[in-house]
């Protein structure tokens, strides 16, 4: 079910990124160049239909950088089908944000 | 850091908390540290050195911004997956809240009725203690006439011992013309002069002047006809209209609503006993004198007429009190009835109930009987109003039909919204007050005698769970509550968004 859902090209390009390697909110945005009211709330309906998931850094590795821990965003199965759909759906995705795959070849 | 540096990270901070009351009370906390935490390194990014330009504080707001967007995005979500109406659904303060929107709609809409309106004026219909209506005992309905004026007239000349007043007045078509020179037939009584005293009732824009028996003899109007025929003129006092080729002069309006005897009268016509024309029967009003006030006792009373030749009259004195009776004094009546019924269509015990484990606390019990309080409190009110509603309806004035119609809308209102309001509070969870749901059928009939058949419903909190017998026994004869230990909590975990920690 979830290969066969259509995400607009906005929650795709965010869905990307976070496959990209863009993990946190604040990294998607600078990234993608879209605002934290589009981000945000985009991830919270990727996380419902659970195309993602989110966990809390460790405690211990953000007070040894001194700074608080961040929430961390990763593409579930459900969430990589998906994106490979997208992927054919707009062609251009991977062109502005590059896999990790794709990047390393 | 610049001091408005440390102003602009004060304004981002609340910013965040502001919107973070929007997010839904289960996620806010986790949402909030992680906007807080987001915040503090789009603020390092963008203000590496400590200090940042307007621009970069314009972004770093335009990012806090962002977050009410977020955080009402998060509440819809959660509106749409938890169903916020199956939590509301049930609840003691949906109950109150629907019993107080049909108090309002009921109460609305009497305001709309002028029958009710006027009902709510009870000085405008209170005539005075101790008046009866007398008629010949053959009728049964009191809205006929039965009284010739030739009777009353030797009544009228003969001393009477127990009523120290009496009035004729009896209706017939006639044509009459205003002084605008419309004609148009008329519902005219014919009245003693001294009717609207004997009465008590009051007059609008009475004119003090125009007495009975003078030349141009005095009539009364109706509202309608005032309304209709004089276009609601407040200076039509003194005004002279022709009713059967003589002419009268207007003494005044009978307020909407006040005339609560029989006939349905567009004018009273105030005449001399003695010049009432003479033709159908009519109504004789008569008041109580101390005597007779002091012998009487119910509200019909039966009054034996010794004519000259040693036959006898049998006659009825019916009570006016009666037919002015307010919607209150019936709506008290039917309350108190429906009261007495009540047990013979629900179970009044509250009592009936028995805790396997553990009963509630005081705390607990005195909100259970705050809230039934508060149900009965609204439902009275709310069968009040319908009841009026219903009454007046199609009937813009007081009518005996109307009254009737009250009489068996309040009855049923309170009588079946008592019995609601017993069966829904024997269904009601002791700990929160909500519903139980859910029923399901347990065991089978045939086995009543060998095994435990009833149903079983459950507090969707996870409090309690109901057993209601199908059949009585000597061994469960009662529903029977049975608190839900912490090992049934798995069942009732509130589904929310996963917060994904």
């Amino acid at each position: 079910m979830a290969s066969e859902a259509k995400l607009s090209h906005t929650t795709a390009i965010i869905l990307q990124a976070i496959h990209a390697g863009f993990i946190y909110g604040f990294s998607i945005m600078e990234m993608t160049g879209l605002p934290s009211g589009t981000v945000y709330p985009a991830m919270r309906r990727l996380e419902r239909d659970r195309m993602i998931r989110s966990h809390w850094e460790r405690q211990s590795i953000a007070d040894a950088e001194q700074r608080p821990p961040r929430k961390y965003y990763k593409l579930t199965s459900e969430g990589k089908s998906t994106l490979d759909a997208s992927r054919r759906r707009y062609p251009l995705l991977e062109r502005i944000i590059p896999s990790p795959e794709v990047k390393s070849v | 850091m610049r001091l408005s540096d440390s102003g602009f990270a004060w304004v981002h901070r609340e910013l965040v908390t502001c919107a973070s009351w929007l997010a839904p009370a289960p996620q806010r906390k986790e949402w909030k540290k992680e906007w807080l935490s987001e915040l503090w390194h789009v603020v390092q990014a963008r203000i590496p050195a400590g200090y940042g330009s307007w621009k970069a504080q314009e972004e770093i707001t335009r990012f806090c911004l962002g977050a009410f967007h977020d955080a009402l995005c998060l509440r819809t979500m959660s509106w749409r997956d938890q169903k916020p109406f199956a939590r509301w659904s049930g609840s003691p303060q949906q109950c109150l809240l629907l019993l107080c929107a049909a108090l309002a709609i009921a109460y609305g809409i009497s305001l709309l009725l002028p029958g009710v309106r006027a009902e709510s004026r009870p000085s405008n219909f209170q005539v005075k203690p101790g008046l009866v209506l007398i008629q010949d005992a053959r009728s049964r309905d009191d809205s006929v006439a039965t009284i010739p004026i030739r009777q009353f007239l030797g009544w009228r000349e003969r001393r009477q011992e127990y009523f120290d007043g009496l009035a004729f007045y009896r209706i017939a078509e006639e044509a009459a013309s205003t002084s605008t020179g419309d004609r148009t037939t008329l519902n005219v009584a014919h009245a003693s002069s001294n009717l609207f005293a004997l009465l008590g009732l009051a007059v609008r824009y009475e004119e003090p002047g125009v007495k009975a028996g003078a030349s141009e003899r005095a009539v009364i109007l109706s509202d309608r006809i005032w309304k209709t025929q004089f276009g609601e003129n407040p200076h039509i006092a003194g005004s002279v209209i022709e009713l059967g080729g003589r002419t009268a002069r207007v003494a005044g309006i009978v307020p909407f609503g006040s005339w609560r005897l029989p006939g349905k009268i567009d004018l009273w016509l105030l005449e001399p006993d003695s010049e009432i024309p003479s033709g159908g029967p009519g109504y004789v009003l008569a008041h109580l004198s101390r005597r007779g006030q002091s012998e009487v006792w119910s509200r019909r009373i039966h009054i034996t007429e010794y004519t000259g030749d040693y036959a006898a009259d049998d006659l009825w004195g019916v009570s006016i009190d009666e037919r002015t009776r307010g919607p209150w004094d019936i709506f008290l009546f039917t309350m108190l009835l429906a009261l007495l019924c009540l047990p013979a269509v629900a179970s009044v015990s509250m009592s009936e109930s028995s805790f396997s484990s553990h009963r509630p606390t005081w705390s607990k019990r005195i909100r259970q009987w705050a809230f039934l309080c508060v149900k009965i409190s609204l439902l009275f009110p709310i069968a009040y109003f319908s009841s009026l509603d219903l009454a007046y309806w199609h009937m813009p004035l007081y009518s005996a039909a109307s009254q009737y119609m009250q009489l068996i809308s309040s009855f049923t209102i309170c009588l079946f919204g008592m019995r609601w309001v017993m069966l829904d509070q024997r269904q009601r969870c002791p700990v929160c007050l909500k519903r139980v749901t859910h029923p399901a059928s347990v065991g089978l009939a045939s086995r009543t005698f060998l095994a435990w058949n009833g149903t079983e419903m459950i507090c969707t909190d996870g409090h309690t769970m109901l057993h209601v017998p199908a059949l009585p026994t000597s061994w469960f004869s009662t529903q029977r509550w049975l608190y839900l230990d912490t090992s049934w909590k798995f069942l009732f975990v509130a589904q929310g968004i996963e917060g994904g920690a």
